[in-house]
């Protein structure tokens, strides 16, 4: 009975010592894991600041001039460039008739019209596919 | 009979004991510890004191033992970054310590913090200065030997070689292999756009602490010092238009060989500043490179005597005075002789000028005439309500303020009716013509990002009906008058020249001229406020030779309106279209060709 025990009492003894060693070392490995990933963060919150500053530098607006006017074709805008949507030409053709395109061929017998989930926006821009409800045609 | 005896003072207890080697010559056979007197208590105090060492001694062991187990938990040396961790509720401050960024108003970055490593040196551990001043020339390019080795030979235990190093210096530094020097990692400011801001940003110092501009007036925002961390500084600029505006300045600057230029933009109705600029300018990256002329932002805290700009105020206050009405004027035939000085005029018509035939054609004569008429108090009045005679309020530290006429008598107020006598920064001249022009409100200008609508006119200047013939007379300038060059198609510029000659040690010089332009567009309902200004411009075969503000400063406007006008989203219109010319009509009652037909 005693060396029951006494076997009892040094087998659950090491059997502590040993988790709480295990738990340990794993606190310790969590430990070095969580600084590294902080310091990992620190680094690369300073690369990010490089590289916002690396861009804005790449971006200046004398630079973006000069490689504008090397590879662009982009004179001064002039007034009669700049309009509205609104001021736009919109050609009166008749919805009813001129509004889809004439397929060359039969695309599908059993076509069913898909109604689109948004609706059409408003305004003088209207896509030729649409119709003011909403279906194709 | 041989006996050891202990013998203390007297109320001690005695031990005696028989020496049991020497027992041939004792009768006694035994060995016999005899407890005399009170021996018997002291034994009991002996055990007494080994019970307490032993108490002491196990409380010890379980310290350690205890300690022994709680290392075993925490793991060694863990105990402080696990107390701290569980304070910090983020675990990685953001930016911490450093100064914050500077954007402008669209968030472009306009200054920002990042690290970079200085090099120092202990020189009690480097072992051959010699040797290693030689090894450091060769990486340190802008540093000579000598220094190096006057500093590595030095007395002291620390000692700065080099702050804020390349990337590549420090690679190279560090694959020399020189005992005794170190990194140290530091926090250098550094400016993207190089230039392009430099006068609004100002700069900092090598400890990061600014000392100019915007750098230097929100040092504890930007710092943080002022009771929690760093904030961000968003600048009413606009690098797009600060761009173009010190684009064209510097061409207009080098067509004109002008020692100097300058220019801005500044939205009359939020009194916002979008663009500033002094030319010559310097890199904020590297200011010591540069000169104190180079740093000296003539918008600013330059004062300058502006000339015929001028008028637009003495136009402005006669009219609001009521003293002369649009349809009279005043004759510009002689030249004025007055204390000794003669007013002429630059462009003279010899004949009676209506009063925006005076704007028009920048009549001293008639202007002269016309502050006459409102009086000397009644001037001094106006110009302190326009923020003429007081130093603005900008948040740069560099802000210059006017100087004043010693006296101010009938002589001063005709001469600053056309703008000589009274020098103001260029700063004042915008802020006054934004108040002209926005319907007669005057508002503080600023650099600062301001929210829509935040913006509060400090004080009525002139009535809006006044504001409007103001808008209508600037149009006429740019239609038919001096400042024909300052045209934009589409965008309906108004504005007024000037052209001053320069003050130096007290006398005008003829040949040095200060030509300047401030304008405002679009003129039916003017949103900005444009000022250019050349300093000393040359003329050349294009201008034919003439070197005034309409020739030279007037272009710059013209160039520079076409090119931001799209970026300000200003929609362009039908100059010619009856609506805009009704809008913007205004008589101008000449009498020229009554006389012509005479």
């Amino acid at each position: 009975m005693k060396l029951k025990l006494t076997v009892l009492s040094l087998v659950l003894l090491g059997g502590v010592s040993y988790g709480l060693y295990q738990l340990s070392y794993e606190v310790q490995a969590l430990e070095r894991e969580y600084a590294a990933l902080n310091e990992n963060i620190v680094k690369n919150r300073e690369a990010i600041r490089i590289l916002k500053a690396e861009w804005t530098y790449q971006n200046r607006p004398d630079v973006l001039q000069a490689l504008a006017g090397k590879y662009l074709p982009l004179l001064l805008i002039a007034p009669y460039q700049v309009a509205s949507v609104a001021e736009v030409p919109y050609p009166a053709v008749d919805p009813e008739k001129f509004s889809v395109p004439v397929p060359q061929y039969n695309p599908h017998r059993n076509y069913t019209p898909v109604v689109p989930a948004r609706p059409v926006p408003n305004g003088p821009v209207q896509l030729a596919t649409f119709t003011r409800g909403g279906a194709v045609q | 009979m041989s006996e050891l005896t202990w013998l203390t003072k007297s109320p001690r207890p005695r031990i005696t004991l028989t020496n049991p080697l020497s027992h041939s010559h004792s009768d006694d056979r035994h060995m016999a510890l005899r407890l005399e007197g009170s021996a018997k208590e002291t034994l009991e105090q002996g055990r007494n004191r080994l019970v307490i060492a032993l108490v002491v001694f196990a409380f010890c062991f379980v310290i350690l033992s205890g300690r022994l187990v709680g290392l075993a938990i925490s793991g060694i040396g863990a105990d402080e970054a696990v107390a701290t961790s569980g304070d910090v509720s983020p675990p990685v401050a953001l930016g911490e310590g450093k100064r914050a960024d500077i954007r402008d108003r669209n968030g472009v970055l306009l200054a920002t913090t990042l690290a970079t490593a200085s090099l120092f040196a202990e020189p009690k551990n480097v072992i051959d200065p010699k040797e290693a001043a030689v090894k450091l020339a060769t990486v340190l390019d802008d540093m000579s030997e000598a220094t190096i080795l006057s500093r590595l030979s030095s007395a002291r235990n620390f000692v700065w070689l080099k702050r804020n190093l390349t990337p590549t210096q420090q690679y190279r530094v560090n694959a020399l292999g020189i005992p005794g020097l170190h990194f140290r990692t530091e926090e250098k400011r550094f400016y993207p756009m190089g230039s392009l801001v430099s006068h609004v940003l100002g700069f900092t110092d090598v400890d990061n602490r600014g000392i100019a501009g915007v750098e230097k007036y929100f040092d504890g925002q930007l710092a943080g010092s002022e009771g929690g961390p760093a904030q961000e500084l968003m600048l009413s600029i606009d690098v797009r238009i600060q761009h173009a505006l010190r684009d064209e300045i510097t061409r207009h600057m080098s067509v004109f060989r002008a020692i100097g230029g300058a220019g801005m933009v500044m939205d009359v109705k939020s009194g916002e500043i979008l663009g500033l600029v002094s030319l010559p300018d310097f890199d904020p990256n590297r200011p010591s490179d540069f000169s104190g002329d180079a740093k000296f932002n003539r918008i600013t805290l330059g004062v300058y005597e502006m000339g015929s700009t001028f008028k637009t105020f003495t136009t402005a206050m006669a009219l609001d005075a009521g003293t002369v009405g649009l349809a009279d004027g005043y004759d510009a035939t002689e030249p004025i002789r007055k204390a000794g000085f003669r007013i002429r005029d630059d462009h003279p018509k010899k004949r009676w000028l209506s009063v925006p035939e005076i704007f028009m054609y920048s009549s001293n004569i008639g202007a002269a005439k016309m502050a006459e008429d409102v009086g000397t108090k009644h001037q001094k009045a106006f110009l302190a309500k326009l923020g003429m005679l007081d130093k603005p309020s900008l948040e740069v530290p560099e802000v210059g303020a006017p100087i004043l006429p010693p006296r101010w008598n009938s002589l001063e107020t005709m001469t600053i009716s056309f703008g000589h006598g009274l020098s103001v920064s260029p700063l004042q001249l915008s802020a006054g013509i934004s108040a002209m022009v926005n319907g007669g409100k005057y508002i503080n200008p600023t650099v600062v990002l301001r929210e829509e609508g935040t913006a509060k006119p400090v004080r009525d200047v002139i009535s809006p009906k006044t504001s409007d013939i103001i808008r209508r007379l600037m149009r006429l300038v740019v239609e038919k008058g001096t400042g024909g060059r300052a045209a934009a198609e589409g965008y309906v510029v108004g504005g007024k020249t000037g052209t001053a000659e320069k003050a130096v040690d007290g006398r005008y010089k003829r040949d040095a001229l200060i030509a300047s332009f401030v304008g405002a567009f679009p003129m039916d309902d003017p949103s900005y406020v444009v000022f250019a200004m050349l300093d000393e411009p040359k003329g050349n075969a294009s201008t034919h030779g003439f070197r005034s503000a309409g020739w030279t400063a007037a272009p710059i406007i013209s160039r520079l309106i076409s090119r931001i006008g799209p970026i300000l989203s200003v929609t362009p219109v039908n100059e010619a279209s009856e609506e805009l010319q009704k809008a913007l009509f205004i008589p101008i009652n000449s009498k020229e060709k009554s006389l012509a037909s005479f």
